[in-house]
């Protein structure tokens, strides 16, 4: 199978099930669709026949307008529900449960973090489950703490942080266990637009020091093409799907005021406009 | 520093005028509006209360009473934990079961005393029983609300962090629902001590419920107040201790728990 070429429509039915997989795909959805409440009232078919190809060390941002599956995507790949048809492989393991291997930075720290922990606490959570030493995990902790700039903030509570400090505490929580893919649901979606900024910088510059796989979802056309090196468009739901998929090659930093960038921006942007149906320029 | 000891003074201040009120109007209304063999002056009662504890006879009923509670109580948070965990963890069990409960919350546990003697005698047993049956059905409750609360994304967020169910569960399921046990287990234990006086007001020898029963027949409203003040000042210091034992031991579960 080829690279997924830029704007490539997919989720078309009739490829098969499970095609061999090249060495770089670090997570693969084949045909997978998702109906909730399947054959009771309240059914919805949120997914149908969605396709996808992250490419190992990649920066995968999932762009969507709201309620059109978005977080289905990435609790399938987390785990946490299991598709209704098709697969989903990372390497060449099918995922059927939650896994270290995937790890979720959530929206909502508040609920996310555990409030009873500490900062240091709730970093060293992954660890202590499995069986590390007290020292070691202390150790291992403190290492992602500074990596993530909380080092001076490591025994407080999570209600004394703020949202960005929770935000970086969740990342050093998810990081420390080493996953090959971190997941992030609207990781920023919450916080103020220069918090927001900061951490989208430091989040590139770990991703740099770490290597590691990103699927990020989120609804704001600019923090995708600033962040990914794939923006993703999906389809608006119900049976949603990715629509296409748009590659960007500039390095970072990324000036948004570029001109390629601009480009890009309103391709994306009006891919996406399509999807809304409701016209984004009023303002 | 300054300001938690005032605040601290402030507190004992407030609470011994509000005390010093009530015995002032006590003490006004025995003494100018009732018949002394009604309603006894705090002093009476006082000087009758002293009497015996000296004799040894009022703390032989607090102890005995006190022995009832625990067992009841203990039998009753272990047994309604351990269901209410069930409910909160198994939405099939919870149907079955919570019809069930509506059905029994409104029967208060006095009206179980004569059922509980034809079962259990007059015995102990029947006593634990009653005093279990008043804290089982609140600590099944509060269990299982606690434990259904537990926000979906905590327990996500550990699933995904590598742990198994059973580390979910004592891990994350637990401290969620400890907000939840630890008030029960404080309205319980008021639960409790409203089921002793039932549970020794018939077919008992001892005990407190027993005291204020007795001094009926014998027509000593002294004796009775002494073993209803005993009930209120036993039942508020063992509040205090509890409330107390949690904030040192278990504040960080108690504060801050937001489920949104």
């Amino acid at each position: 199978m080829d690279v997924p070429a830029e704007s490539e429509p997919s989720g078309q039915s009739g490829s098969p099930v499970s095609p061999a997989l090249p060495a770089w795909t670090e997570l693969a959805l084949d045909d997978v669709s998702m109906t909730f409440n399947a054959g009771k009232a309240g059914e919805y078919a949120a997914l149908t026949n969605t396709n996808l190809r992250v490419r190992r060390g990649e920066f995968y941002c999932l762009l969507g307008p709201s309620g059109c599956g978005k977080s289905t995507v990435l609790n399938l790949i987390a785990g946490f529900l299991r598709p209704s048809a098709g697969t989903i492989r990372m390497g060449d393991r099918r995922i059927v449960a939650a896994g270290t291997d995937r790890v979720v930075v959530f929206q909502d720290a508040t609920n996310a973090l555990f409030p009873w922990l500490r900062t240091q606490e709730n970093v060293e959570f992954g660890l202590s489950i499995q069986g590390i030493t007290k020292d070691d995990a202390a150790d291992r902790a403190s290492e992602y703490l500074d990596l993530v700039g909380l080092r001076d903030h490591a025994h407080k509570y999570p209600y004394e942080l703020s949202g960005g400090m929770k935000q970086r505490c969740q990342l050093a929580r998810a990081l420390v266990i080493e996953p090959e893919v971190l997941l992030m649901d609207e990781p920023f979606g919450a916080l103020d637009s220069i918090t927001k900024r900061i951490l989208q910088g430091e989040l590139l510059r770990i991703w740099r020091e770490l290597g590691m796989t990103i699927v990020y979802i989120t609804h704001d056309v600019s923090e995708a093409v600033l962040l990914g090196d794939k923006v993703a468009v999906m389809r608006r739901g119900p049976g949603s799907s990715i629509k296409e998929e748009f590659v960007v090659d500039k390095l970072h930093p990324r000036k948004s005021t570029d001109e390629a960038m601009v480009a890009l921006y309103a391709r994306v942007e009006a891919s996406l406009q399509q999807e809304v149906g409701v016209s984004l320029d009023a303002v | 520093m300054r300001s938690r000891l005032l605040r601290f003074l402030g507190r004992v201040a407030t609470t011994a005028i509000s005390l010093s009120l009530a015995l002032l109007a006590w003490a006004a209304f025995a003494h100018y509006f009732a018949y002394p063999d009604l309603v006894p002056t705090p002093l009476a009662t006082f000087e009758t209360g002293a009497q015996m504890v000296r004799s040894g006879a009022l703390l032989d009923h607090v102890a005995i009473s006190l022995q009832r509670i625990l067992v009841g109580y203990g039998a009753g948070c272990v047994l309604g934990i351990a269901i209410g965990t069930l409910m909160g963890r198994i939405p099939i069990v919870a149907q079955f079961a919570d019809p069930l409960l509506q059905l029994m919350r409104p029967i208060s546990p006095v009206a179980l005393v004569p059922l509980s003697i034809i079962w259990f005698g007059i015995g102990d047993l029947s006593r634990y029983f009653i005093i279990f049956y008043a804290v089982v059905i609140i600590m099944i409750m509060n269990t299982a609300a606690g434990v259904a609360a537990t926000p979906n994304i905590r327990l996500n967020a550990a699933k995904c962090l590598g742990a198994r169910p059973r580390q979910v569960f004592l891990h994350i399921v637990i401290p969620s629902a400890l907000p939840y046990i630890l008030t029960g287990m404080r309205v319980a234990l008021g639960f409790a001590f409203m089921g002793i006086v039932a549970a020794e007001m018939i077919a008992a020898q001892s005990g407190i419920g027993y005291l204020i029963m007795q001094s009926r027949t014998l027509l000593r409203t002294d004796i009775m107040f002494v073993g209803l003040v005993t009930l209120g000042v036993l039942g508020a210091i063992i509040d205090g201790c509890f409330k107390l034992a949690i904030n040192r031991t278990m504040k960080r579960f108690m504060e801050h728990q937001v489920n949104v």
